[in-house]
C-alpha cells in the first residue's frame, strides 16, 4: 500500500511540482496553503508524512510542525525550504522536523529524504 | 554613520554567492544554465534609482525580513524576462497553464524569487550568525522605480539606499537579466560599520563622491560636445563597489577604442575612457580640421581620442582634487584599441596587487542621440579614497 503524504506550501507552483514528483509513488492526501491549514489537514488525514514549507502565511511551517509533533510525537515532517540558514534548521529540528530538503529540489532528492525518514 | 570597506566587500561577496545560488536554482528548476557575470553594490540616490529603472516594466517579488536583518526587500526583473522565465519554469515541470497571467504562472516566478532571495539571505544570516526570518513572498508588477518598496524610495530621497545588482546571463539560452536587491538602509549601514578606522568612510561622503562623479561625467560630456559640435548627454553615472575580478567581464567583449590614464596623488588609481569603434571615428572626424576624415581607426583617430581623453580626464579629476582638497596628477594617455576585457584586465591586474574590491565610477555618455556612446571607468585606490573622504570636514 502506498504511503500517504500531505503537502503544505503557500506556492501553487511548488505544490504542483511536489505533487508531480510524488504522485506516482505515494498517495497525496491533501494540500495546505498555510500553517493553520497544515495542522488541520494533518489532524483530518493523519498522513504518514508531511512535506512542510517553512515560510508560509498566517502560521509558519516551523510553528505548524511544532503543533503537529506536540499532538502526535510520532509525526514525520520533512521541511521543504528555500531557507538554508543554520539557525532556521536548528529551529525546525527543535520543532520536531524529521528531515529537510532545500528548494529547488529534484525527484531523487525528495524520494531519498522520504526514504530516510520512513524506510519502505 | 560609517561603513567599513572590508565589510562592504564581505557583503558584496555574500551577495555574489547568493546570486550564484540563485543561478543554480534557476538551472535546477528551469533546466537552463546561467552564469553570474558580476555582482556590484552601490549607494544610490533617488535620481539614480529613477535612471536605473526608467521606462521599463518590472515584475517584483517582495518580502519582509525580520530578526538579524530587518526591512523590506525586493527582487526585480524586467517583465519580458519574467515572462520568458515563467514559460521555461512551467514547461520544465510539464505544467498545464492557460495564460501568462494565470495565478500559477505568477506563482512560478514568485517561488523562483523566493528561492533566489533565500540564497542571498542565507549567506548573510550565516555570516551574522543569526536567523533572518522571511515573510511569505508577494508578487508585484509596476513600471519604473515604483516596483521598489516605498521605504526604499524614501531612503533614496533622504540619504540614499544600497542597491545590489547581479547580472545573470544564459549559457545555452538567450536570456540576460539583472536581479536587484535592496536591504533596509539603516540596519544595513550598522552591519557595515566594522571597527577598523583605516577602512571606514562616513556613509554620507559616498553620496558626496557620487555627486562628484556625476559632475565629472557632466564636464566630460560638455568637453566632447565643445570639441566635436555633437550633442552629448550623461545617460547613467553610478558609483559601484565591485570585485576587481568582475570589472573586465562587466566591460564585455565588444571592441573599444580609448585611452587609459594612471592617476597619482590622493587617491591614486586609473581612469579609462572608452568609445565604441563607430563613435570613435565619428568623434575623430568631427574634431578634424577641414575635410580630412578617416573611415577606419588610424593615426588621426588615435591622436584625436588621445587629445579628447586628456581633456576629459582633467575635467573629471580636477573636481575630485578640489573637493577632496588633494592633488591628483594623471599620466600621458595610453591609447588602446581592443576588446573591453583585454583593455581592463591589465588595469585591474595592477590595482589588484593592493585590493580585491574597488569603487568604480561608471559613467555612460550618449553622443549624438543614440548614435554613439562613451564609457568612463574611474578606479581609485580604495584605501586612499577612504582616507581622503574621511579627511573631509564634517557636513552635518
Amino acid at each position: 500500500m502506498a504511503k500517504r503524504v500531505m503537502i503544505a506550501d503557500d506556492s501553487e507552483f511548488m505544490r504542483n511540482l511536489l505533487r508531480e514528483i510524488l504522485e506516482d509513488d505515494f498517495e497525496i492526501v491533501g494540500e495546505a496553503e498555510n500553517g493553520v491549514e497544515a495542522v488541520n489537514l494533518y489532524e483530518e488525514a493523519n498522513p504518514d508524512i508531511a512535506m512542510m514549507d517553512i515560510v508560509m502565511p498566517i502560521r509558519s511551517g516551523i510553528e505548524a510542525t511544532n503543533e503537529i509533533t506536540n499532538n502526535d510525537p510520532d509525526a514525520k515532517v520533512i521541511m521543504c525550504t528555500s531557507v538554508g540558514q543554520e539557525e532556521k534548521m536548528k529551529q525546525a529540528i527543535k520543532a520536531g522536523a524529521s528531515g529537510y530538503i532545500t528548494k529547488p529540489f529534484q525527484k531523487p532528492n525528495v524520494l531519498n529524504e522520504i526514504n530516510d525518514v520512513i524506510p519502505a | 554613520m560609517k561603513v567599513d570597506i572590508r565589510e562592504l566587500g564581505q557583503f558584496n561577496h555574500l551577495a555574489s554567492e547568493g546570486a550564484k545560488q540563485a543561478a543554480k536554482s534557476l538551472s535546477t528548476l528551469a533546466g537552463i544554465e546561467m552564469d553570474v557575470a558580476v555582482t556590484d553594490v552601490s549607494l544610490v540616490t533617488e535620481s539614480v534609482l529613477a535612471e536605473t529603472f526608467a521606462e521599463r516594466s518590472f515584475v517584483g517579488v517582495e518580502l519582509g525580513l525580520q530578526g538579524g536583518l530587518e526591512g523590506e526587500t525586493v527582487l526585480a526583473l524586467e517583465r519580458e524576462r519574467a515572462l520568458i522565465l515563467q514559460e521555461l519554469l512551467l514547461d520544465a515541470t510539464d505544467t498545464d497553464y492557460s495564460s501568462e497571467g494565470s495565478t500559477l504562472a505568477k506563482s512560478s516566478v514568485t517561488e523562483l524569487g523566493n528561492i533566489m532571495i533565500g540564497g542571498f539571505i542565507d549567506g548573510w544570516a550565516n555570516h551574522l550568525d543569526t536567523a533572518i526570518n522571511m515573510t511569505p513572498p508577494r508578487y508585484t508588477e509596476a513600471n519604473g522605480p515604483r516596483i521598489l518598496p516605498n521605504q526604499a524610495i524614501e531612503a533614496a530621497k533622504n540619504h540614499g539606499v544600497f542597491l545590489f545588482e547581479s547580472k545573470l546571463s544564459g549559457m545555452d539560452v538567450d536570456l540576460d537579466f539583472s536581479l536587484y536587491m535592496l536591504p533596509e538602509y539603516r540596519q544595513f549601514v550598522q552591519l557595515l560599520s566594522g571597527n577598523d578606522q583605516g577602512n571606514q568612510i562616513p556613509v554620507n561622503r559616498l553620496s558626496t563622491f557620487e555627486e562628484l562623479a556625476k559632475e565629472g561625467a557632466g564636464n566630460a560630456a560638455g568637453q566632447i560636445g565643445m570639441m566635436t559640435g555633437l550633442d552629448t548627454n550623461v545617460d547613467v553615472s553610478r558609483l559601484r563597489f565591485v570585485p576587481l575580478s568582475g570589472v573586465p567581464k562587466q566591460v564585455g567583449n565588444d571592441q573599444f577604442v580609448g585611452v587609459v590614464f594612471e592617476l597619482t596623488g590622493l587617491p591614486s588609481g586609473y581612469l579609462v575612457v572608452l568609445f565604441d569603434e563607430k563613435s570613435a571615428i565619428t568623434i575623430a572626424n568631427a574634431m578634424m580640421p577641414g575635410d580630412s576624415t578617416e573611415d577606419e581607426i588610424g593615426s588621426m583617430t588615435e591622436g584625436a581620442i588621445k587629445e579628447l581623453g586628456n581633456i576629459m580626464t582633467s575635467g573629471f579629476i580636477d573636481g575630485w582634487a578640489n573637493v577632496l582638497q588633494t592633488s591628483i596628477e594623471h599620466s600621458p594617455p595610453n591609447f588602446v584599441h581592443d576588446m573591453g576585457e583585454s583593455i581592463m584586465s591589465p588595469v585591474v591586474g595592477k590595482l589588484g596587487q593592493q585590493q580585491d574590491y574597488a569603487f568604480v565610477i561608471d559613467s555612460t555618455i550618449e553622443i549624438d542621440g543614440n548614435e554613439g556612446q562613451c564609457d568612463i571607468y574611474a578606479l581609485p585606490n580604495e584605501r586612499e579614497l577612504a582616507r581622503a573622504l574621511s579627511a573631509l570636514p564634517a557636513q552635518d
